[in-house]
């Protein structure tokens, strides 16, 4: 295997590249790119086994979603392997994952949901006063815009007025959500 | 105004109904250890001709917790208006 291969100081950016593109969605990475950016000494037929097998490890450790127990026990069966990694580059993929753990499971949860997601929420309350035609004083009202889509779609946005009394019935609906979260929380 | 994505503030709509769920997702096939809980809420809208809609979407439980805190604010304030 080409010295460079072994080495670990262009890992990190490797490893970064190939979760752009497993995990974000990135499109342009390909494994030219790759290689011509971080390992330009190495051939294109030396590097495609590498890659491929640094691509299963971060995939491996991603989908199991390890702690650092689990990380630890993998990255040092790793080593022991035939045609595995040195203990420098575990290190690498090791600290990788510390850093990018939450940012790559992120991803993972938007990629699994194909509903829309809430994407932003505003909201203003307006005091209705005294008008011509209707005896109503003083009815105040709350609008609320939500922004919802589903991954790489545009936006749509929902604008909901609520009256006082329309306000009271979502609350309680809502109390009822967060406490169905907190038996679900509570340890069994 | 062409090309505007300016939000329609003028079209407003009426909850008619809010219906919730509380799931887990366990595994997918690009993640065999998800495991995490989603709040999956359907709206029936009413615009101003009564043509009722459904809207469906999900928040994460911390998304859905600031939508609860938000909700909470309007609550309070609309009190004191």
């Amino acid at each position: 295997m080409a010295a460079e291969l072994e080495g670990s100081k262009a890992l990190g950016g490797l490893l970064s590249g190939l979760a752009q593109e497993a995990f974000h969605g990135h499109q342009g990475i390909t494994e030219e790119l790759l290689r011509s950016q971080l390992y330009p000494e190495v051939s294109l037929e030396e590097f495609r086994p590498f890659l491929a097998k640094m691509r299963g490890i971060l995939k491996s450790i991603a989908s199991a979603d390890m702690d650092f127990n689990q990380l630890e026990a993998f990255l040092t069966a790793q080593t022991k392997k035939q045609g595995g990694i040195t203990s420098d580059q575990a290190a690498v993929i090791s600290k990788f994952w510390k850093n990018h753990k939450t940012k790559i499971r992120e991803s993972l949860m938007n990629q699994s949901r194909w509903d829309s997601g809430l994407r932003g929420l505003s909201w203003r309350v307006d005091g209705k006063s005294q008008s011509r035609h209707s005896a109503q004083i003083h009815t105040p009202v709350a609008i609320m815009e939500l922004e919802i889509g589903k991954s790489g779609q545009e936006s749509e946005f929902l604008c909901l007025e609520f009256d006082e009394v329309k306000v009271s019935q979502l609350l309680k609906k809502l109390s009822e959500v967060e406490e169905s979260i907190s038996t679900l929380m509570q340890p069994a | 105004m062409e090309g505007c994505s300016e939000p329609r503030l003028d079209a407003k709509s009426e909850l008619v109904d809010f219906q919730w769920k509380l799931g887990m997702a366990v595994s997918s096939d690009s993640c065999r250890s998800l495991k995490y809980p989603y709040v999956a809420v359907l709206l029936k809208v009413a615009d101003h001709s009564g043509q009722v809609k459904n809207k469906c979407f999900e928040m994460t439980i911390p998304q859905f917790q600031n939508f609860y805190r938000q909700f909470k604010e309007i609550a309070a304030v609309i009190e004191t208006v």
